[in-house]
């Protein structure tokens, strides 16, 4: 099983020592077969990783439930008094979910980003970042101990980084990708701190970092809730880094600067999830304090409307996936806020599916319409690129939450979940972000695939002479991954089949991943009571909401495209608001950044810095270096001065000692 | 004691008659084989590699006597031991091959038979310095060591840096070593005996202490000091390290402090333990105040050589100040007075062993290629000759002790044996020497990297043997920095000397 | 509180300081007329001729430290021819390898030429460094 985290590292190692070599056989950098040799190394090592979790998935199926948890010891790596932190990697049924959606995902958009980044001067080097991202994904996911996740932490944080700034030369929006990726770095840095102070708390409270010992002693009774609360907050702030959620969110949007593979597997399906991830492996310390499992509801679900509600009106196709993530992301802190672990795991396998196939198509068009993100210059393309639209339909259709399709079923659980175990309101925005979400999508969908062509027209003449041709169907290695994620789309949501359907068999997904969760699950024990009929008449509101969304979608934006101006022009302080969304970079800009830069600028730079620090540096400096001159003169050469320093030392020395008799 | 007995002992030196017995094959070769020197390397290597063997064996020995008889001798035969003949041979090995790349050596080469007779002269002395447990062999062992790198330090004759070199270093170590056969005199004098276990059942009698104790036990510490460089002796290693040719250079900042250091460990543990208490500490008899004098000596050693090196030009000379600095690093590992603090000092020394000889071996190869040493002349080496500066870019980068290199391994260990004692102060100076000293190693880097040459120099490749031996020094460095586990483990089956 | 050996440090700073003082105290007072005789180095009454710093030849010290070695040999090989014969063959070797030491080391020397008044090697030093650097080819291709 190890080998599932050391091949993607061996696919790094070879590709970023080599590739450069690689690509340069043969003269001209973006030789066809060149990259075909990076790019199959680069893939091979993920599908073999994941073919390597897979049978890994059937054996620990093949055994009893009781002893579906292995811990793999690689070696020590640290060991000071109590502190002992060892490579060791846990399967268990938490883990190989994970597992099996960062392999099994990452390796179809390796296969995709062949296609997708072909001809790239930076070939070898995206693939190499590639590799490293899922080698640390994986260290995180099969971490046992805490430091081993923060690695694996910080690595994805990092490799986000790289390649959030991959095209580091092109200009995005205002700034540059540099900018970008800088500020995701920075944001992610504050979450991070406090998952930091988390550990260290975690630390002094049970002297370990190890998961099965920690997660032990803490389901043991004696440790106060206001501990278990404090550490459930630092967790959980460092979740909200890595996972996008209010406050720490506003580096995501920006991430879209990245190429599109890199938005699918690791602003979508994967590293944004690593912050649920945690919250679900940690269930027993959240558990423990329930206040702050509201915290991470409320958060959760303020997210999700919050998020859905800027998507309504953004114009970038990759924009509005990033939003519907963040929303989605909240779906899933609302279901670990509300308890319902399975479920929210659930979701981050069904987002995983459809959020990477929704990225792949949006990819998909991007490459076949020159880079150009506007849906306002889109529509009519299904007739171009059949495939591609019809893929990105049963996404639509996925997220918006239609059965039978993947996300109805996940959606629909986490919202049955807030109702019984979170309450009413939980339930209704919950409900109504699911309504905006099937809303905006399909404003994405109309907007792109139907309608009326809109492209070719408003552009200058100068930007389109050289691309003169007609949008087209993108090659085949970048739709099979489509149509590959399109089925897991459509059928994903079959294994975790709610108990009212499938009858004695129960929720399979769940079963699956009852022991991991069972301890913080009878902690909480708060499952109110509920119905059947309540069950099925919620589902049905949802269903119905969601349909009854996309038909309002395709009323305004294919019959008459003037509600959605008129709209606009009527309330336009309500479209501006979330035009800017919700002016909350420009808020941040405000009340922290530029506090900071000017107090940075007048006192730290000025005074502080240059003055004090710098003055007390130099000072330093030029004290060590006249204590150095004068040392340095004390070495003359001469063989006679030296015996008579040590024979001074011998003498200063007993006289030391004298005095100390 | 009888005869018999005597030859039964004999089991106990196997590796040091390995080295005795490698001597005597180089001399009959080179007598034999005249003109034709090219075997005697490969002699010296196949040598070391047995008496690695029989060091090895070493590690099992638990407390055990030289003498069947029960009663105490000279020789012991422990893991402590073993560890650090393990280091000695290690760096031997790496020295022969330096050797065999060195246009120094290769100069002097009527007389290559007497070079590798006199290093193997210093192994035996450094052996011989590592598990002896009586006075008389001490000083004799330290003579051993020392009349062998009196020559080779003015053994290419060719340069009169290089004579000055061996001229220093024999008025020094003679003046020492007189200091040191003093104070030996002296505890002689008191109680009869030199044995140093005998010495320490002695010592636990009451009437024994105050000033002639201190006065006896520093006039010995001057002769140890002289070996590992420790301030105020250390003043004939910048000039010497400097004008010796450069293996031998190298083989002095590792193999030579190594042996003094064990020597002064066995020295003071062994003489004036009471007990160790179960946490590791070891709690040493009222007589000398060891652990105040070894900090200050400790301190004032690693900001002596650590300020000294901010200036130099001479990479030699900068490597020979940043020995001094790391012999005040190690000796602050045992004035620790811990089985911590010990294992600290094992894993420094191993490591050490690899970054500085790596340090040297580029050095020694630039100087090779550029024919200078000067740190001026290493402008813009970084573009031609990317592997040799990123080789001594990541061993000047371990030296300083930053990770991921072995270097931060090794202070990282150093520290908690610190923090652990509560020598919390000490610690920080260490800390802030740390940081001068990351100034200058920097500055061989900005050198390198960052300022354009004055002259546009061709690239240059390096041998495959080079490329070898720096692949063989450069893996340890990555490979302690981030699994390390291995070496710990060692170092701590290693701690036990014999009687403990 | 000093203790005996501590009063003695005193005292023996006390007798230092008390010489240097005095010393200083006599250049202080005493009348200072150098005449040529008076500066001259006192050898026994006698003139002296040629600087005293002359160079000995290295050789006497070759010499000399052979001598020495086996005379040394001597005194450490009388009490074993003593007793040897109680410790039979054993014994014996313990004695030969001691003596095949010492005459290796002779050996070597005398094959160096380091018993030869002038070493040979030295009149053909042009002869010697060329077939050196042919060595060092030969060496370099071999290594």
């Amino acid at each position: 099983m190890y080998l599932t985290v050391l091949l993607p590292l061996l696919g790094f190692i070879i590709n970023g020592a080599f590739g450069s070599k690689i690509s340069a056989i043969g003269g001209s950098a973006s030789d066809r077969r060149n990259e075909k040799v990076i790019g199959i190394i680069g893939s091979g090592v993920i599908g073999l990783s994941f073919l390597i979790t897979i049978i890994a998935f059937f054996q620990t199926l093949a055994l009893p439930v009781e002893e579906r948890k292995t811990i793999i010891n690689l070696f020590t790596w640290l060991k000071v008094s109590s502190l002992d932190v060892g490579f060791a990697y846990q399967v268990d049924q938490l883990s190989l979910i994970m597992a099996l959606i960062v392999t099994g995902v990452g390796f179809i958009i390796h296969v995709y980003s062949i296609g997708y980044m072909h001809g790239d001067k930076g070939f070898w080097r995206f693939f190499a970042y590639m590799n490293l991202f899922i080698f640390a994904m994986m260290n995180l996911i099969l971490a046992d101990n805490f430091v081993l996740l923060f690695l694996g932490w910080e690595g994805v944080g990092l490799c986000s980084y790289l390649l959030i700034g991959f095209w580091y030369d092109k200009k995005f929006e205002k700034s540059t990708t540099s900018d970008a990726a800088k500020k995701a770095f920075v944001v992610n840095r504050i979450g991070d701190f406090g998952f930091l102070l988390g550990m260290f708390l975690i630390y002094l409270t049970f002297n370990s970092l190890n998961f099965n010992e920690v997660f032990t002693r803490a389901s043991a009774f004696g440790v106060p809730e206001t501990t278990f609360a404090f550490i459930a907050i630092f967790l959980f702030i460092g979740a909200t880094g890595k996972s996008a959620q209010i406050p720490l969110f506003v580096w995501l949007p920006d991430a879209m600067a990245g190429p599109t593979p890199v938005s699918a597997l690791i602003h979508a399906a994967t590293m944004v999830t690593a912050g649920v991830y945690m919250v679900a492996r940690c269930s027993i310390i959240f558990a423990s304090a329930p206040a702050i499992l509201t915290v991470v509801a409320v958060i959760g679900t303020l997210t999700a409307l919050f998020a859905a509600t800027i998507g309504i009106v953004q114009n970038d196709i990759k924009k509005v996936l990033a939003y519907s993530t963040i929303s989605q992301l909240g779906y899933m802190f609302l279901a670990m806020g509300v308890g319902a672990f399975s479920a929210g795991i659930f979701h981050v396998m069904t987002h995983a599916f459809f959020k990477a196939l929704l990225f792949l198509g949006a990819g998909s068009v991007i490459h076949s319409m020159h880079h150009e993100q506007d849906i306002q210059h889109y529509g009519g393309l299904r007739k171009h690129m059949p495939k591609t639209a019809g893929t990105f339909l049963i996404a639509a259709l996925a997220i918006s939450g239609i059965p039978p399709l993947s996300g109805f079923f996940s959606k629909d659980e986490i919202l049955w979940y807030s109702f019984a175990n979170g309450g009413f309101l939980f339930w209704l925005i919950g409900a109504l972000t699911a309504f905006i979400t099937a809303f905006y999508m399909f404003r994405l969908y109309f907007l792109t695939f139907e309608g009326k062509e809109r492209f070719g027209h408003e552009k200058p003449a100068s930007t389109r002479s050289n691309r003169g041709e007609h949008p087209h169907e993108s090659p085949n290695v970048m739709v099979i991954p489509l149509i590959i994620l399109a089925v897991l789309s459509a059928i994903g949501g079959f294994i975790g089949i709610p108990e009212i359907f499938s009858g004695e068999h129960g929720n399979i997904f769940h079963g699956w991943l009852e022991p991991v969760f069972k301890n913080a699950e009878r902690k909480l024990a708060i499952y109110g009571l509920h119905t059947h009929f309540q069950e099925i008449l919620l589902m049905t509101i949802s269903v119905a909401g969601a349909a009854g969304s996309i038909f309002f979608a395709r009323y305004i934006y294919l019959r008459k495209p003037s509600i959605a101006s008129g709209t606009a022009k009527k309330f336009k302080s309500i479209y501006n608001l979330l035009w800017n969304k919700y002016f909350v970079d420009e808020l941040y800009d405000a009340t922290v950044i530029n506090p900071i830069v000017k107090t940075s600028d007048s006192f730290l730079w000025r005074i502080a810095d240059n003055k004090i620090i710098d003055g007390l540096v130099n000072g330093i400096a030029s004290l060590i270096e006249s204590a150095s001159v004068v040392i340095r003169k004390m070495q003359t050469g001469v063989a006679q001065f030296y015996a008579v320093i040590m024979m001074v030392g011998i003498a200063a020395a007993l006289f030391w000692i004298v005095l100390s008799l | 004691m009888n005869f018999q007995s005597l030859i039964n002992s004999l089991q106990y030196i196997k590796p040091e008659i390995v080295i005795a017995v490698v001597i005597v094959l180089v001399v009959t070769t080179d007598l034999i084989m005249g003109k034709n020197k090219s075997l005697l390397p490969w002699i010296s290597i196949a040598g070391l590699i047995v008496a690695s063997f029989f060091v090895i064996e070493q590690f099992s020995f638990k407390a055990v006597s030289s003498n069947a008889n029960g009663s105490i001798g000279m020789i012991t035969a422990d893991p402590f031991g073993a560890f650090f003949k393990i280091i000695v041979i290690v760096s031997s090995i790496i020295i022969v091959f330096f050797s065999l790349s060195s246009n120094e050596i290769k100069e002097a080469f009527e007389r290559h038979g007497e070079y590798y007779t006199l290093i193997f002269g210093m192994i035996l002395g450094m052996f011989f310095m590592i598990s002896s447990a009586d006075l008389i062999l001490i000083y004799l062992s330290i003579e051993l060591l020392s009349l062998s790198s009196y020559i080779l330090a003015g053994f290419t004759k060719h340069s009169l840096r290089n004579s000055e070199a061996s001229l220093k270093y024999i008025i020094y170590g003679g003046a020492s070593s007189g200091i040191m056969l003093f104070g030996i005199s002296i505890i002689y004098g008191l109680t009869g005996t030199t044995n140093l276990y005998l010495l320490n059942s002695f010592f636990h009698l009451p009437q024994f202490g105050g000033f002639i104790f201190w006065l006896a036990c520093i006039l010995i510490f001057a002769g140890i000091g002289f070996k590992i460089s420790a301030a105020p002796f250390h003043f004939w290693t910048p000039d010497v390290y400097e004008g010796a040719p450069i293996t031998i250079t190298a083989y002095l900042s590792i193999a030579s402090k190594a042996a003094g250091f064990a020597l002064l460990i066995r020295f003071i543990k062994v003489t004036f333990i009471d007990s160790v208490d179960a946490s590791g500490y070891w709690q040493l008899l009222n007589l000398i105040d060891w652990k105040s004098f070894l900090i200050l000596i400790s301190i004032l050693t690693m900001t002596l050589g650590n300020f000294a090196a901010l200036w130099q030009s001479n990479m030699k000379r900068l490597l020979a100040y940043s020995s001094i600095a790391h012999a005040g690093y190690l000796l602050l590992g045992l004035a620790v007075l811990s089985d911590q603090g010990l294992i600290a000092i094992l894993i420094y020394f191993a490591i050490y062993a690899f970054m500085n000889l790596g340090a040297f071996f580029v050095v020694m190869i630039i100087a090779n290629k550029i024919g200078s040493e000067e740190i001026d002349d290493y402008k813009g080496l970084g573009y031609s000759m990317p592997f040799l500066s990123f080789s001594i870019a990541v061993f000047l980068i371990s030296l300083t002790g930053i990770p991921p290199t072995a270097g931060f391994i090794a202070k990282l260990y150093l520290f908690i044996a610190l923090v652990d004692a509560k020598m919390i102060a000490v610690a920080v100076i260490a800390l802030l020497n740390t940081v001068v000293s990351l100034y200058y190693y920097i500055k061989v880097l900005k050198n390198m990297y960052l300022v354009r040459p004055e002259k546009e120099m061709p690239a240059v490749l390096v041998s495959p043997a080079a490329f070898a031996m720096l692949i063989v020094l450069l893996v340890p460095i990555f490979l302690f920095g981030i699994y390390f586990t291995p070496l710990v483990n060692l170092a701590k089956s290693s701690i036990g000397l014999m009687g403990f | 509180m000093l203790t005996e050996f501590g009063k003695i440090f005193i005292f023996m700073l006390t007798a230092i300081l008390f010489t240097v003082v005095a010393i200083f105290v006599a250049r202080l007072i005493r009348p200072a007329r150098p005449t040529h005789e008076k500066l001259l180095t006192y050898e026994c009454g006698e003139d002296t001729i040629g600087s005293p710093w002359v160079k000995f030849n290295i050789r006497f010290y070759v010499v000399a430290l052979i001598f020495l070695i086996f005379d040394v040999e001597v005194v450490l090989l009388i009490p074993w021819a003593l007793v040897y014969q109680q410790f039979g063959v054993g014994g014996f070797l313990v004695g030969f390898i001691f003596l095949f030491l010492l005459g290796l080391g002779m050996a070597y020397e005398w094959r160096k030429g380091d018993l030869e008044w002038i070493r040979p090697e030295l009149k053909h030093s042009v002869l010697k460094k060329t077939k050196t650097e042919k060595q060092i080819l030969k060496e370099e291709t071999v290594a």
